[in-house]
């Protein structure tokens, strides 16, 4: 296995465990270990069944660490991303989970599924979650970040101002790319795993040349396939 | 998809996209069937047919093609998260170019049915 995979993961525990932009470490461990436990929950079970989510009511299993609203934004993109809506993420916001907070709890969903996912699907047991650290959020908004296409607020690559960290380097500012942005720091940690297990953007489109022991056009055959299983228009 | 298009462009390949939806076939991509299957037990609920996926990759493709698929597996069970919850959409250019094969293979029903 390259040893990159495991560098990256390595990488990405250790931000999980420090304090964010908007949650503490603990706060955000909280977050990783609700995203595990959703996948448990009876209400999410239940509502993953039905016609439409909405129409199913109650209340989630949860550790009870968090919010009632952060559980229900981390339950439903852990078993149920494809029929997110807006008005749902509205819901969460008249609840008092703000943009900030919720795009940061994306960004560390992802963090966690991604590699959870890369353990099972190797037949390995979930890597244990890490001791949070002391310290405290960052708690610093992009001046540029706006409404523009998305759900929530995104600084676009022209709007990076030279007080904001360099969220686009490597990339190519693509729209999913900019879904993270309004806490730039989940950009930088998400995509550092994404280069690795996918492939850096620079490399996307070289198809002379072959990087992993997939070809290019297994790749995305695989990431199509996986998107597609997802219930993902994207 | 556009990424896969560009593939084929580029080797001179016509791909079927799809099997993305149904997994059927490998889509004119080698070993293609095999690692989409891989990629349906990893999010799939059988323990025995994930490992017997994991088995068949690591035997046809070897051990570092079988780390490769985890991770690719692994990044767009969560990539796609970033999408759906926050809404982003494709850029308009992507979304013009795959307009067709989108609607032809039937992923834009994926938006039918959102909470």
């Amino acid at each position: 296995m390259r040893k990159e995979l495991t560098q990256a993961q390595d990488r990405a525990w250790a931000r999980l465990a420090a304090a964010g932009t908007w949650w503490s470490g603990a706060e955000r461990v909280a977050i990783a270990a609700e995203t595990r436990h959703a996948t448990h929950c009876q209400l999410c079970a239940r509502r993953a069944a039905a016609l439409s989510p909405a129409g199913v009511e109650g209340v989630h299993d949860s550790l009870g660490a968090l919010a009632p609203a952060v559980v229900d934004a981390v339950h439903r993109i852990r078993t149920d991303s494809g029929r997110l809506s807006q008005r749902w993420l509205d819901g969460l916001r008249q609840q008092g989970l703000d943009d900030e907070r919720y795009v940061e709890l994306v960004g560390v969903v992802a963090t966690v599924i991604a590699v959870d996912t890369f353990q099972h699907a190797l037949g390995l047991p979930p890597r244990a979650l890490p001791a949070a650290q002391a310290g405290s959020p960052t708690r610093r908004r992009p001046a540029g970040a706006r409404i523009d296409r998305a759900w929530v607020p995104t600084l676009a690559p022209e709007d990076v101002g030279p007080d904001d960290p360099p969220l686009y380097d490597g990339l190519a500012g693509m729209n999913i790319h900019r879904a993270l942005s309004l806490v730039p720091a989940e950009v930088i940690g998400f995509f550092d795993l994404d280069s690795v297990m996918y492939l850096p953007d620079r490399q996307l489109r070289d198809y002379g040349t072959e990087y992993r022991a997939l070809s290019h056009a297994q790749i995305e055959l695989l990431a199509a396939r996986m998107s597609a299983l997802n219930r993902c228009v994207y | 998809m556009v990424l896969l298009r560009g593939s084929g462009d580029f080797t001179g390949q016509h791909y079927d996209f799809a099997v993305v939806m149904d997994g059927t076939g490998d889509g004119g991509v080698p070993h293609g069937k095999l690692l989409m299957d891989f990629g349906a037990a990893v999010v799939g609920d059988s323990a025995d047919r994930l490992n017997a996926c994991r088995i068949a990759v690591q035997n046809t493709l070897g051990a570092d093609a079988l780390a490769d698929a985890a991770g690719i597996a692994a990044i767009f069970n969560a990539v796609v998260r970033l999408a759906d919850a926050t809404g982003i959409p494709l850029e308009d250019a992507k979304e013009a170019a795959s307009r067709v094969v989108r609607a032809e293979i039937g992923i834009d029903a994926f938006a039918v049915g959102k909470d």
